[in-house]
C-alpha cells in the first residue's frame, strides 16, 4: 500500500517536473567539504541531531537509533558508509530521513544540508564519467548550469538504505 | 493487496478486511464441525444439527464470495452445497470419505482465501479435482434404507405431507434404533410460540423433533391441537417426565406386529416408500451395537484399515475415487494452518494503533512523574501544585493500567483456534499415513496474544508432522513392542507464571542419540570430531538443524529435512524456547515455553558502561550483588555459587564491547533470569529501576543483529534497547545450538560455525 502511494507520489513529481522542463528536484548536502544531493523526493524529513542510542554489535556504519514520533529509526553515518575521514557532529550537522521504498526509513548523518537543486536531464552526467569502477551508490554529477562551477555527487539511495 | 481481487479496486478494503475475517471464522468454523461429525460417526451416530450447521456455513461463504467476485470460491461452495444437501436429506449417507473430501474442502477454502489476500497462487488444479471427485460422489446417491417408515402406525394424512428432510430424518431415526413417540398437546394461539420452543427445549435433550402438524381438530377458535413425532432412545416413562404441559399427552407409536408383511396402508405412505430406489438392507446394521463413545476429550483419528465396524452409516463402502483423492494433489502443497484474515473480533491494526497511543501516554505519564518530583524538590512553594499533580499521576496511572489490561484482553486468544486446525491436520496426516493416532488435547482454553497464536499453527504443525512421521510406530511394531497399538499424541498447553508452556509429547519410539550423530555427520553438519563432544543435549538438537534428516527417502510428510528448524526459528522469532527430550522406546516430548503477550511488558532497566538496557522482567528471577572473588572459572566460563546451585554467568559489557563507565557504581550486579530450564546470569553495572514499556521492533537494516528482542522510549527521548534474553542464553549456553541455527540466517553464509565463534569470542 505504501509503496503504491509513494509511487503515485514519484509519478506526480515527475509529471510536475514535466510541466516545468523534466526538472527533478535534489536536495544538496555536504560531506567531508563534497557536495553531495539525493533526489528531494526521497527524503521525508531533515533532523536536527537528536540523542541517539548505540546499538551493539551493529555494523559499523550504523550510528545507532533514534526515536521519530514514537518509531525507531536506524541512522547511518554517510561518512563511515563512505570511508570518509570522520567529523564531529555539530549544530549545523543533520540527519536525513530517507525512503526509497524498501519497507523502512533509515537516517543518513549529513554534516550540513545546503539548497535544493532543481536540475534537468541536460545537466546530469552519467557516473561512468568517473571512469574506472565508480561506486554503485553514485547515480551521476550534477552540474548545474545556473551556478558556475557547482559539482553535485548524484546519490542512488537505494543500494545504502538496502545494505546501510 | 488489492492484486487478488482482478481489478475490484473500487471495493473498499475495508469491506474487503471484513469479508476475510468473516469468511475466515466460516472455514473455522466448517471444520470444527466437520471435526465433531467425524467423532459422531465413528461413534456410529450423526448429529443432523452439525450437517445443518455445515451446509448454512457452506451456505453463506457462497453469498459471501460471489458478493466479493471470488468465483472460484463461489463455485466449490455451490457444489458442496449440493454434496451437503444431499447429506442432509440422507441421499447420500455420511462416510468417512465423504468428510474426507468435506476436509478437503476447508483446506481448499483456506488456501482460497490466501489466494484471495495475494499471498499465494489459486489452487486452481486442486479445486478442478475436488469438483470431479464431488461430482462422482453424487452419483452414488442412494437412498437410506427405504420401507422401514412403513413398519410403524404412523398417520398416512401425516406421512403424507412430511418434508423430503423430515422423512429422511424419520427413516434415519427409525434405523438407528429409536423409537418413535407421538406427543399430542393443546396450544392457546395467543402462547404457542413460547409453549413450543418450550416443549422442544425439553425435548432437545432426549431425541430428536422429527415433525409437528396441527390436528386440525381444535377445540375451539383459540385453540389448536398438535401432533408432535418425536424419535428418542429414552423410555416412555422418561420423556413423561420431562417433557410436560398443560393438555400433554406422550404415547408410543406402534410398531406393527409383522414387520414383513407390507400392510394395505403402507400403500398410503406410498410417496415415502417411492422416494426411495433401491432398498438397502440397512436393518440388520441398525440394530447392531454401535461403538462406545470415545471419553470426552480425546478426539479419536482412529481409522481401521479394514475394520469390521459395521454399524449403519459406514456400511455403504466410501467410493474410492473420492477415497484416493484424499492423497491427491491438495496436500502435496506445503500447507501453512495460518488464517488468511487478522481480525479477533477488532482488526489487530486497530489495536495496534490503540497500542501505539497507550505507549504514548505512557510516555506522557513518566514524564509527569518527573515533573511532579522536581517541582517537589525545588521549593515548598509549589507543594500544593505537586500535590495536585501527584494526585493527577495517580489517577491517570490507574486509568491508564485499565486501559491498558483492557486492550491486552482484546488481543487474548484460546489456543484452542490453532489447535482445532491441528486436530484436523491429526486426522489427514493420520490417514494418509495409515498410522492410527490420538490426538488428546488439555489447556486448549490457555489465552496466549492473538498474534503468536496465529505463528504458533505452523511451527506445531511442523512438530506433529514430525511426531506422526518418526516417532509414533506402525501398528505391527507397537504391538510387538507391546504397546497400545494406537499412538498417542498429546497436545498439552497451560501457564506458568509469565509464561505458555506448550507440549507436543508422542509415545512413539523416541529418538537415538546414535542415529541423530550419524545422521548428521553423514550430511556432514558436524565433523567427527565435533560430534565426540556433543553433549546428549546437543545431540537431540541436531533435529533443530537446517536440513538435517535421518530418513534417507523423503516421505510427502517429512524427512526432506524442513520444518523443524523453521519451526524452533519462527518460536525463537516470538521469544519463545523449544527444549526436547527423548527416550529411545518411550516417546519424545516437546517443550515450547512462551511469553504471554509481546506488546507491553514489565523491563528491569540496568546500565552496563554508559547505556541503557531492558531486561524483561518475566524471564527475571532476581537481581544479587556480584562479588568477584565467589566466581569460579570452570572449563572458560565464569561460574557463581548461589545458595549452593551453580549460575553461569555472561558479562554483558564484554559481550556487547562496551567500554566501562567512569563514574562510581553500587555494582557490580548479575541479574539472574531464566527462560525454560536455562539459567544464566547477567553481570550488569547498575539497576535503575523498573518499568512498564512498549517495545518496539528495531528497524529490517538491523535484523542481522542478534541478542536485541527492540527497544524502547523511556520518554524523555532517550532509548533502552530490550535485552532478548531467550536468544542469549542460548548464544551463550548452548553455543553449539547457535552455531547451527545461524545457518538458517538468511544472508546465505555457509561459514556459520566461524561466524558463531567468533560472535561467541567476543564473550
Amino acid at each position: 500500500m505504501a509503496a503504491l502511494m509513494r509511487a503515485r507520489s514519484e509519478k506526480r513529481a515527475a509529471r510536475r517536473a514535466g510541466e516545468t522542463g523534466r526538472r527533478v528536484e535534489y536536495l544538496a548536502f555536504g560531506l567531508a567539504g563534497e557536495t553531495y544531493a539525493v533526489q528531494i523526493a526521497h527524503v521525508a524529513e531533515i533532523l536536527r541531531f537528536p540523542p541517539i542510542t548505540t546499538v551493539p554489535r551493529a555494523p559499523e556504519t550504523v550510528l545507532g537509533v533514534i526515536s521519530v514520533r514514537g518509531k525507531l529509526v536506524t541512522v547511518v553515518d554517510l561518512r563511515r558508509r563512505f570511508a570518509l575521514p570522520p567529523a564531529v557532529v555539530d549544530r549545523k550537522s543533520r540527519i536525513l530521513l530517507c525512503d526509497v521504498g524498501t519497507g523502512e526509513q533509515i537516517g543518513l548523518l549529513v554534516d550540513d544540508v545546503q539548497q535544493v537543486w532543481r536540475l534537468a536531464s541536460e545537466e546530469i552526467e552519467p557516473a561512468h564519467v568517473l571512469g574506472g569502477e565508480q561506486a554503485s551508490h553514485v547515480a551521476g554529477i550534477g552540474r548545474p548550469t545556473a551556478s558556475e562551477g557547482a559539482l553535485l555527487i548524484l546519490l542512488d539511495l537505494r543500494p545504502i538504505l538496502e545494505s546501510p | 493487496m488489492a492484486e487478488g481481487g482482478g481489478g475490484r479496486g473500487e471495493t473498499s478494503d475495508k469491506a474487503r478486511e471484513e469479508f476475510f475475517s468473516e469468511a475466515q471464522e466460516l472455514v473455522d468454523g466448517l471444520g470444527r464441525d466437520l471435526l465433531g461429525l467425524d467423532e459422531g460417526v465413528k461413534a456410529g451416530r450423526v448429529d443432523p444439527e452439525l450437517i445443518n450447521d455445515v451446509f448454512r456455513g457452506v451456505h453463506t461463504l457462497k453469498g459471501l464470495s460471489g458478493l466479493f467476485g471470488a468465483t472460484r470460491m463461489a463455485g466449490l461452495s455451490h457444489e458442496l452445497e449440493d454434496v451437503l444437501d444431499d447429506l442432509r436429506l440422507g441421499r447420500i449417507d455420511v462416510t468417512p470419505a465423504v468428510l474426507d473430501l468435506l476436509f478437503q474442502a476447508v483446506t481448499l477454502y483456506a488456501q482460497l482465501l490466501a489466494a484471495q489476500s495475494g499471498e499465494a497462487p489459486e489452487p486452481e488444479r486442486e479445486v478442478e479435482d475436488l469438483l470431479l471427485a464431488i461430482g462422482q460422489l453424487s452419483q452414488r446417491r442412494s437412498g437410506g434404507g427405504a420401507g422401514v417408515v412403513a413398519h410403524y402406525e404412523l398417520d398416512p394424512g401425516l406421512l403424507g405431507v412430511l418434508t423430503e428432510y423430515e422423512e429422511h430424518r424419520l427413516r434415519a431415526n427409525i434405523q438407528q434404533g429409536l423409537a418413535l413417540y407421538r406427543i399430542r398437546a393443546r396450544f392457546s394461539l395467543t402462547t404457542i410460540d413460547s409453549s413450543l420452543d418450550e416443549i422442544k427445549r425439553q425435548a432437545r435433550p432426549l431425541g430428536e423433533i422429527v415433525t409437528y402438524l396441527p390436528t386440525g381438530s381444535g377445540a375451539d377458535a383459540d385453540t389448536i391441537d398438535l401432533e408432535i413425532l418425536m424419535a428418542s432412545r429414552a423410555s416412555l416413562q422418561t420423556l413423561q417426565q420431562a417433557i410436560v404441559g398443560p393438555d400433554l399427552v406422550i404415547e408410543d407409536v406402534a410398531r406393527r406386529v409383522d414387520p414383513s408383511v407390507r400392510p394395505a396402508r403402507a400403500s398410503a405412505a406410498a410417496r415415502v416408500a417411492s422416494a426411495e430406489t433401491a432398498v438397502v438392507p440397512a436393518e440388520a446394521g441398525a440394530t447392531s451395537a454401535a461403538p462406545p463413545p470415545d471419553n470426552g476429550s480425546v478426539r479419536s483419528f482412529v481409522e481401521p484399515p479394514a475394520g469390521p465396524k459395521k454399524d449403519s452409516l459406514a456400511a455403504t463402502p466410501g467410493p474410492p475415487a473420492a477415497a484416493g483423492s484424499l492423497r491427491g494433489p491438495g496436500l502435496t502443497r506445503e500447507l501453512s494452518l495460518r488464517s488468511a484474515s487478522q481480525t479477533v473480533r477488532v482488526d489487530i491494526r486497530k489495536l495496534d494503533r490503540l497500542m501505539t497511543i497507550v505507549g504514548e501516554l505512557a510516555i506522557v505519564k513518566t514524564a509527569i512523574a518527573r515533573l511532579t518530583d522536581r517541582v517537589r524538590r525545588r521549593a515548598a512553594d509549589p507543594r500544593e501544585l505537586s500535590i495536585e499533580l501527584a494526585r493527577l499521576n495517580r489517577t491517570f496511572e490507574r486509568h491508564l493500567a485499565q486501559m491498558q489490561s483492557g486492550i491486552l484482553e482484546v488481543r487474548m486468544v484460546p489456543l484452542g483456534q490453532a489447535f482445532d486446525k491441528l486436530a484436523r491436520i491429526v486426522r489427514q496426516i493420520s490417514r494418509e499415513h495409515d498410522k492410527e493416532v490420538h490426538l488428546v488435547v488439555t489447556g486448549a482454553d490457555t489465552e496466549l496474544d492473538k498474534l503468536i497464536v496465529e505463528e504458533l499453527s505452523d511451527p506445531l504443525m511442523h512438530m506433529i508432522r514430525n511426531a506422526i512421521d518418526h516417532g509414533i510406530e506402525p501398528r505391527d511394531e507397537r504391538l510387538r513392542v507391546g504397546k497400545p497399538p494406537v499412538g498417542t499424541i498429546a497436545l498439552n498447553a497451560f501457564q506458568k507464571g509469565n509464561h505458555v508452556v506448550i507440549e507436543v509429547e508422542d509415545d512413539g519410539r523416541g529418538m537415538d542419540h546414535g542415529a541423530l550423530v550419524a545422521a548428521a555427520v553423514r550430511r556432514g553438519m558436524v565433523s567427527t570430531d565435533e560430534a565426540k563432544e556433543l553433549t546428549q543435549g546437543e545431540m537431540l538438537a541436531l533435529v533443530f538443524m537446517p536440513g538435517f534428516t535421518t530418513k534417507e527417502v523423503a516421505t510427502d510428510l517429512s524427512g526432506r529435512g524442513v520444518g523443524l528448524d523453521v519451526a524452533k526459528t519462527n518460536i525463537g522469532k516470538l521469544g519463545g524456547v523449544v527444549d526436547i527430550t527423548s527416550d529411545v522406546g518411550i516417546g519424545t516430548k516437546m517443550t515450547i515455553t512462551l511469553p504471554i503477550t509481546l506488546a507491553i511488558i514489565h523491563v528491569l532497566l540496568v546500565e552496563i558502561g554508559a547505556h541503557l538496557f531492558a531486561v524483561p522482567l518475566a524471564s527475571v528471577e532476581e537481581a544479587i550483588v556480584l562479588h568477584e572473588d565467589q566466581v569460579r572459572t570452570v572449563e572458560a566460563r565464569e561460574l557463581l555459587t548461589v545458595r549452593g546451585t551453580s549460575l553461569p554467568i555472561c558479562r554483558l559489557a564484554r559481550l556487547f564491547g562496551l567500554p566501562p563507565a567512569d563514574r562510581d557504581r553500587h555494582g557490580p550486579f548479575v541479574v539472574i533470569a531464566r527462560v525454560g530450564a536455562r539459567r544464566l546470569g547477567f553481570v550488569v553495572d547498575e539497576l535503575v529501576g523498573q518499568q512498564d514499556i512498549v517495545i518496539k521492533p528495531l528497524g529490517k537494516s538491523l535484523k542481522g543483529v542478534r541478542g536485541f528482542a527492540g527497544a524502547t522510549e523511556l520518554g524523555d527521548q532517550r532509548i533502552a534497547l530490550v535485552i532478548d534474553v531467550a536468544a542469549l542464553i542460548e548464544e551463550v549456553l548452548m553455543p553449539g545450538e547457535v552455531r547451527f541455527l545461524a545457518a538458517a540466517d538468511d544472508s546465505g553464509r555457509t561459514s556459520v560455525a566461524l561466524d558463531a565463534r567468533r560472535r561467541i569470542g567476543r564473550a
